[in-house]
């Protein structure tokens, strides 16, 4: 029971995120997944990308009627996602993760400041 | 030119949702710094864009029995609560704001990642101290 609540706070905490700023969701979520829930690294990460999927569909249908959706625009996007996301399940196993947390911290920060003062 | 552009950023990006480490942020950030779109469109684009990537990931992550279900459902189901709000939050606050407040959280972000240990090695370690 108690580890259910956990995963409640856990979910309610991602939901917010996701659904204010559309992302970021599961930097939220690994970490209270593995801290809070006592997942194992590579069951958190499956398990955040199970739990945001119904996340984001409820945060799409609240944007779609906000009108702030473009369909035609996302296309590209989602046909490289589609590939990429096969690709980095297949690659799951195999890799070295720290590296990429490292590089993406440091593209984030850059990105972060960007927007702060921009 | 440019959709080929889209397409490799697209692909980038889905190959880190796929590792499970925040594709979707730098997508964001793509999309608004590079592409010129608006922060609450370049959020839609990228709610969109985890569709998918998402769900192709999660076959094979189910495959691998990396899922904890009964985790899954509780986080999902209170977590639709909050979307539901956030989203609602977003769509009636100012762009300027929306925007610098994904600003901070990006920063906070950062931190997190950069203080990020090697997982295997980590364990390791403090496995051996509590010996």
């Amino acid at each position: 029971m108690k580890a259910t609540l956990r995963s409640a706070m856990a979910g309610a905490a991602a939901g917010a995120i996701n659904g204010l700023f559309g992302a970021g969701g599961g930097m939220v979520l690994i970490p209270l997944l593995t801290k809070l829930c006592a997942l194992e690294d590579r069951k958190a990460f499956a398990t955040a990308i199970s739990i945001i999927l119904p996340l984001c569909m409820v945060s799409l249908f609240v944007y779609q009627r906000q009108g702030d959706l473009d369909l035609s625009g996302a296309l590209p996007y989602l046909a490289g996602g589609l590939l990429g996301g096969t690709l980095g399940g297949k690659l799951y196993q195999k890799i070295q993760v720290i590296w990429l947390h490292r590089l993406l911290g440091l593209l984030i920060l850059y990105g972060g400041g960007r927007m702060l003062l921009g | 030119m440019k959709i080929l552009l889209a397409i490799l950023a697209g692909l980038l990006c889905g190959v880190l949702s796929g590792f499970g480490i925040g594709g979707g942020t730098l997508l964001v950030l793509w999309l608004t710094l590079c592409a010129g779109l608006e922060q609450r469109a370049a959020q839609g684009v990228n709610l969109l864009f985890f569709l998918p990537t998402a769900a192709s990931a999660l076959v094979l992550h189910a495959k691998n029995r990396f899922i904890s279900w009964k985790t899954t459902i509780p986080a999902a189901l209170c977590g639709c609560v909050t979307a539901a709000l956030g989203a609602w939050a977003a769509a009636n606050m100012e762009l300027g704001i929306l925007r610098k407040l994904f600003g901070a959280f990006l920063i906070g972000i950062a931190i997190l990642e950069l203080r990020k240990k090697d997982s295997s090695t980590g364990s390791h370690e403090t496995k051996q101290r509590k010996n």
